[in-house]
């Protein structure tokens, strides 16, 4: 069978039309999330010979496929770097707020000035001011370690409802895979739905890396089965089912995951990240109650051994057993023991004021303002150095999808070349019907 | 294959991201001239920021201590000015007492003199229950009340405590508050303890009994002691005066190297910064002018 031109003519005029229809769709979707750059892939038609060996069978071209432009591989690296980043990020916000918690509450600044009230109170144990000074020092001192307990408290539960809202969404993004596997089963193989599909497959995948760290495997038919916490982890969806993920609360605030019931537990993702965040915060927190509460019975049991401005017996100045409840147990003065025990009224030894700030001196037990220093240098430095992860994780990350970019992303420049070459394809191929045309009206011509 | 290697909503993204990042350090760094401290929060430098904290705490605790000596050198001063009020006191009894010894005198004369002796008692009296600049007794140790009572017959009894405690002025270090009564009115008169107040007063009394000239030159000897006592007092008091000008000179020294270690560590350097932050400007401009005319460059403004 020999070549037909205007049919050859006719598919280049076709496939040129539907290369410019794919660059227009670039073109449209320059900006949309997940969007990856699709090219038109062409494939020479040729006939079937007849006998004769030098018999020319041309049939003209035509598209073979829709192409994405995307590769497994840099897919899956995005989703790993990417789920790095997102619990490094994550861990680093948790942590920030837990060091802005505890230095911004002032109980360090609080101490500082309630031990300095102390002092002065050493050169007129006798003084009522000065008395009064302590006390209103003691006040405010025991009011910033509620506050810096309360602000914990209100970032842990920040942290929990952003995790639990971080749950809902994978969920959301596991059954909408779930849906997305069903339909790219039925879907044709290199059809521009099927492309649609995969894209809206690989954009779920990304933003369900966000949350954990997912490990996909891919079948043949495009579906992906995604494993949850590692490798060897609970299935989070297979096919057209997806798990559930739940949360659970400890009684110290820490978190918990589990998949349909099976537990498990992230590794990497923002909800990773909340996790390690909240550990540290319960660590925090804990320190500080016992920090509060070495205080109060440091405090108590100085008080005890004296006597006070009317020469009873000293009663406890603080109540309470940790940061959240610490309050002022007397607002007067004259409660204050500085005199040893037994002292007579109005004495002016300070012999009961010196074990007081002895007591408060003490390291490891009562020196709450050392101590404290210590719990704010102990947040500050793990969130320097996290920070210098999280930095290293966000570079990885962004190198990672630069070359997946570098593949997948509409380039308008390149597309304006595509443009011009595939409208000068379309008016060749135009040209040769002319030309088939032109030899046809030869033909007839001849007389 | 691809025109350039990236494509257009990546290089809008990139562009944002580092201008917003130049521009985020360019604020930082104009926040650190504003305030003048390097560290925002402890994490910027957890190392420093400890440091930092420890210092102010230890400066906090030299205010207290500053404002502590000053007080303890007033009351310090206070009593020494007591101390050389009773030395005049001890003298003019010392004179009297001599006049007294003389035997030329009549008995209206001695009278006259037994009756200024009790008087100058009474002053003594009264200077021992001197007050210091709290209103506390001066003399009286730890004592809520005065230093000394008269007893039913009129003689001066010492009721502050044994001791008058210590003031500490950081570091470690303390200072005597003051002197108790005991220590510079008390002494012994032939193995017999006895005190200032009570020589002065049995003078008085002497005076007017069977042998005043004796009693005055018996009481001779007991002045000079006590005088003597009173200006080892003032001794004692002038070298805690002198341990506190050694104490204020310390904590000047201490505080202007932890102001120098506190600037050295949260501080900061303007030169430095300011160039920095020019440095910043410069590339933040660049990148904007350049990313001003990389954008413009579209193919298909070519295209016609």
């Amino acid at each position: 069978m020999a070549s037909d031109l205007l049919s050859i003519a006719s598919s280049g005029v076709k496939t040129a039309r539907i290369a410019l229809d794919v660059t227009a769709q670039n073109i449209a979707n320059v900006s949309t999330e997940g969007y990856v750059r699709r090219s038109a892939a062409m494939q020479e038609l040729v006939s079937v010979g007849g006998p004769d060996r030098l018999d020319v069978s041309l049939s003209g071209v035509r598209l073979e496929r829709v192409v994405r432009n995307a590769d497994a591989f840099r897919q899956s690296e995005v989703r790993r770097t990417g789920a790095d980043a997102a619990r490094a990020d994550a861990e680093v916000a948790g942590l920030t707020a837990i060091e802005t918690a505890v230095e911004q509450s002032g109980a360090y600044a609080a101490t500082v000035d309630f031990e300095a009230s102390l002092r002065q109170l050493a050169a007129d144990p006798v003084n009522t001011s000065l008395r009064a000074a302590v006390i209103e020092d003691a006040r405010a001192m025991a009011q910033s370690l509620n506050m810096a307990a309360a602000e914990l408290d209100a970032a842990g539960t920040a942290m929990r409802f952003e995790a639990q809202a971080g749950v809902e969404q994978a969920n959301v993004l596991a059954s909408e895979l779930a849906r997305v596997n069903l339909r790219l089963a039925r879907a044709a193989d290199g059809s521009s739905d099927r492309t649609s599909l995969l894209d809206q497959r690989d954009l779920l995948l990304q933003k369900l890396s966000n949350h954990a760290d997912v490990t996909t495997t891919i079948a043949a038919d495009q579906t992906v089965e995604v494993r949850l916490g590692g490798a060897s982890g609970p299935l989070m969806v297979s096919g057209g089912t997806s798990a559930t993920l739940a949360m659970a609360t400890a009684g110290d605030g820490m978190i918990s995951f589990t998949l349909d019931g099976a537990a498990v537990s992230p590794t990497a993702g923002s909800l990773a990240g909340k996790a390690q965040a909240l550990d540290k915060l319960a660590q925090a927190r804990g320190d500080l109650d016992t920090i509060a509460a070495d205080f109060i019975t440091a405090m108590n049991t100085a008080q005890a051994s004296g006597a006070d401005l009317n020469g009873n017996a000293g009663q406890p100045l603080f109540s309470g057993t940790g940061a959240a409840d610490i309050a002022l147990a007397a607002s007067d003065g004259a409660l204050i023991a500085t005199a040893p025990a037994g002292s007579p009224a109005g004495s002016r030894d300070t012999g009961n004021l010196d074990t007081m700030r002895g007591a408060l001196a003490t390291a490891d037990t009562a020196d709450t303002a050392g101590r404290l220093d210590g719990l704010i240098f102990d947040i500050s430095s793990t969130v320097a150095g996290r920070r210098i992860t999280r930095d290293a994780l966000a570079a990885i990350a962004d190198t990672a999808s630069r070359a997946l970019q570098a593949q997948a992303a509409v380039d308008l420049d390149h597309e304006a070349v595509n443009l011009v070459r595939f409208q000068q394809a379309f008016q060749a191929s135009g040209r040769v019907m002319q030309v088939a045309n032109d030899i046809f009206d030869t033909l007839l011509g001849i007389r | 294959m691809t025109i350039i290697g990236t494509g257009t909503a990546p290089f809008y993204e990139r562009s944002v991201r580092g201008m917003t990042g130049l521009r985020a350090q360019a604020e930082r760094m104009q926040s650190r001239i504003g305030t003048g401290e390097r560290l925002a929060r402890s994490s910027d430098d957890p190392v420093a920021a400890a440091r930092l904290r420890t210092l102010a705490r230890v400066d906090r605790m030299a205010q207290i201590d500053a404002t502590n000596a000053n007080r303890a050198a007033v009351d310090l001063s206070l009593a020494d000015d007591a101390l050389t009020s009773f030395a005049e006191a001890v003298m003019r009894a010392q004179t009297l007492a001599n006049q007294a010894a003389n035997d030329t005198l009549n008995d209206t004369q001695r009278a006259a003199i037994a009756a200024e002796l009790s008087q100058i008692h009474g002053q003594l009296v009264d200077l021992a229950n001197a007050r210091d600049s709290m209103g506390h007794a001066l003399f009286g140790g730890a004592a809520a009340g005065p230093a000394y009572e008269l007893d039913a017959s009129g003689n001066a009894v010492y009721i502050g405590t044994a001791a008058s405690g210590e003031l500490p002025l950081g570091d470690g270090q303390a200072v005597t508050r003051g002197l108790t009564g005991p220590e510079f009115l008390n002494f012994a008169v032939g193995g017999s303890s006895t005190d200032l107040l009570a020589v002065v007063r049995t003078l008085a009394d002497g005076l007017q009994g069977a042998d005043p000239a004796q009693a005055a030159r018996d009481a001779l000897g007991a002045l000079s002691q006590g005088l003597d006592k009173v200006a080892t007092g003032q001794t004692i008091v002038g070298a805690r005066l002198a341990w506190l000008d050694l104490a204020a000179e310390q904590r000047l020294d201490r505080s202007e190297l932890r102001g120098a270690e506190q600037a050295d560590i949260g501080g900061v350097d303007f030169a430095a910064t300011f160039a920095r932050l020019q440095n910043t400007l410069l590339v933040l401009e660049a990148s904007q002018s350049s990313f001003a005319k990389l954008s413009s460059l579209s193919l298909f403004a070519r295209l016609g």
